[in-house]
């Protein structure tokens, strides 16, 4: 069974101008012990995705249709207690620069017991700070380290500490937000790494947000490639790397400057994306689009089946 | 990329060092010195754009903040065509910072939220008096154009609010140049940007550079950007230079343990099998034993030696005008310095 089904999802904000649709139309689904990549530039959903998963969404957010199933639980129904619950025992989430949400006054080891006692009232003191020193030796954390106050953490030691709190309740399910944004390419490394290794040792799914494709398709078992609210390309990451199909895809891939290979001029993605308040009748990424002809801007795109669990929606693939 | 037109030196950094002094406290006194760039060489030819990569806390910034003289050299000499800038004060130096301009790393930070794209962009014209109020807009309106926001007219009535961070970015360009420096540091244009916005910030730059004719030191933290845009790299590694050459070649051929190692790191995109992997980090940090041996010793995988330990190590060339830092380099002779 599929430790996480998005079912149709659509995501609205109330703003001032009206309904502005975040997510529109979203599915897919997340084995247990596998990784998928959302990847898209900045105002696509990805984040808002992560959040609904979380039940975390803002006050003026909610889910406008569809369902989010996970372990066989429907979070999209559930009522705030219930919610409570999942979080963090089921599913947890390293948030953007969440280095920087660390509690500036209290020790590092602190702030880790108090996230598992919240969860687990049943925990004593001691049983929680045995398991957040065998958090700190699972991350790579020196055990001196433990009574520490973040400031005294590098970068890279609090996004350590940052994993070792969302892996704290041992969760089906990890939703990583730009993990590694803030850091440097070494540290960076050294991080993707390690979640690697501790993705494949306790079988956790995760969800890896992220605006960089080149990290993405380096960690994950599948991407998907978001524009405008919607899924456009989802696929295993090699295939969709390495044949994408989806203009988009295929100019985010084009954008990139690799280390290795011909030194191609890169292609910028021309224009921005479009506003989602209100309804748009065709396909979004119309306007910034090499292919488009003038029925793209008419009616929605359908997915088609491109290759072996590669699907695009796109009417000119 | 065309190489460099000429090979005329335009900014020339001779044993450039700068030193932060930690804040002390009322029982120890004054506090500790710390080494931010020791005696960087360097010299940057009139046309080429210049790659100056390392990861944060390297000196990276620094440098280029001496060189737009907004932090002053501690020992060593900044030449500008020529003429020592280093300690330049006054009308001198305001004429100086004419010609060399600065792009900041954070363009949500670096516009004035509660100034129009237009104020903006033609402040430097107006602080350093320059044409009449008239020309202004007319200026501001073609620097725009030149830095991809067109229809310029669109834009220069709004805030930066209203703008996505890779407009703002560009604004911050277009207001860098629109005094037409000679000299242009761009410190980490893209690192606060969309992946997908870079290489319009790439392209804008090499504009700059090939219709305006301005050199260009691009601060970067990416290998892979540094290939793609830069004509030669310089590698810094704590405030020490460790590597200089041609871009492709530094990073086809790296020969400094460090260099090897941020390539090491650099995400593959799956093209792993076209880049060989060095393993010259090592994974923990060895303590040090003294301070007067190679910067990189302590997270060297290749250094068992005292050598390293121990002194310092030399300049050797490595290739055709590339030079690393390094003492295991013995097939190849030395150099006197990196600049």
């Amino acid at each position: 069974m599929a430790l996480l089904t998005v079912e149709n999802l659509g995501i609205g904000y109330q703003t001032a101008k009206g309904l502005l649709k975040a997510v529109d139309g979203v599915n897919f689904t997340l084995e247990p012990g596998h990784s998928l990549g959302l990847v898209g530039e900045s105002g696509c959903g990805k984040t808002t995705i992560g959040m609904a998963l979380m039940g975390l969404l803002p006050p003026n957010g909610r889910i406008t249709e569809g369902r989010i199933i996970l372990d066989g639980l429907e979070i999209s129904a559930m009522s705030e207690d219930e919610l409570r619950k999942v979080r963090w025992n089921k599913v947890s989430m390293i948030f953007q620069a969440a280095m920087n949400a660390l509690n500036p006054v209290k020790r590092i080891s602190a702030q880790m017991a108090e996230a598992i006692q919240v969860h687990r009232p049943e925990v004593d003191d001691h049983q929680a700070m045995e398991r957040v020193e065998g958090l700190f030796n699972l991350v790579g954390l020196p055990l001196e380290r433990l009574y520490d106050f973040p400031h005294q953490y590098s970068g890279g030691m609090k996004q350590r500490a940052i994993i070792a709190m969302a892996l704290a309740l041992n969760p089906k399910l990890v939703i990583a937000d730009e993990p590694t944004t803030a850091l440097d390419v070494i540290v960076q490394d050294q991080i993707l790494k390690e979640t690697k290794e501790l993705q494949r040792q306790f079988n956790i799914g995760i969800i890896f947000i992220s605006h960089d494709i080149s990290i993405v398709a380096d960690v994950c078992h599948q991407i998907g490639v978001m524009y405008a609210g919607q899924l456009v390309e989802s696929g295993p990451a090699e295939e969709v790397f390495f044949n994408s199909q989806h203009p988009y895809t295929q100019a985010l891939v084009r954008s990139f400057p690799t280390l290795a290979g011909p030194k191609t001029k890169l292609a910028p993605i021309p224009g921005e994306p479009p506003n989602l308040t209100g309804t748009i009748p065709g396909c979004r990424f119309c306007d910034r689009c090499p292919k488009d002809t003038a029925s793209c801007k008419l009616d929605h795109p359908q997915w088609r089946q491109v290759g072996p669990g590669h699907h695009v929606l796109c009417d000119h693939c | 990329m065309s190489q460099s037109r000429e090979n005329k030196t335009i900014l020339q950094l001779e044993r450039v060092s700068r030193f932060y002094r930690t804040r002390g406290n009322v029982f120890r006194g004054g506090g500790r010195l710390v080494v931010a760039l020791n005696e960087i060489n360097l010299s940057l030819r009139a046309g080429e754009i210049f790659g100056l990569v390392g990861e944060s806390g390297s000196g990276k910034t620094t440098c280029g903040r001496l060189i737009v003289r907004l932090e002053e050299a501690d020992q060593g000499c900044i030449t500008l065509n020529g003429e020592d800038i280093t300690h330049l004060k006054g009308k001198k130096l305001r004429d100086y910072r004419r010609q060399v301009q600065m792009v900041f790393q954070d363009p949500y930070q670096s516009l004035n939220p509660q100034v129009t794209i237009a104020d903006s962009v033609a402040e430097p014209l107006i602080t350093n008096k320059v044409g009449s109020p008239l020309d202004h807009m007319e200026r501001v309106l073609k620097v725009l154009n030149t830095a991809g926001l067109s229809p310029a007219e669109d834009y220069v009535y709004r805030f930066p609010h209203q703008l996505s961070g890779g407009q703002r970015q560009r604004v911050a360009i277009a207001r860098a140049i629109i005094l037409e420096p000679s000299l242009l540091v761009a410190d980490e244009p893209t690192s606060m940007l969309d992946a997908s916005y870079s290489a319009q910030i790439f392209e804008i730059l090499q504009g700059v550079r090939d219709k305006m004719g301005a050199t260009i030191m691009f601060i970067t933290h990416s290998m892979a950007s540094a290939r793609y845009l830069c004509d030669r790299i310089g590698v810094i590694y704590r405030g020490h230079l460790v590597e200089q050459g041609p871009a492709e070649q530094v990073i086809n051929a790296p020969r400094h343990p460090y260099t090897k190692a941020l390539i090491d790191a650099t995400p593959k995109f799956g093209r792993a099998a076209e880049v060989p992997t060095y393993g010259t980090l090592l994974a923990a940090e060895r303590p040090a034993t003294t301070s007067a041996g190679c910067p990189f010793f302590r997270r060297c995988a290749l250094a068992e030696r005292l050598l390293c330990a121990g002194t310092y190590p030399p300049w050797h060339q490595v290739g055709p005008g590339q030079v690393a830092l390094c003492h295991l380099l013995e097939d190849a002779a030395p150099a006197v310095n990196s600049g």
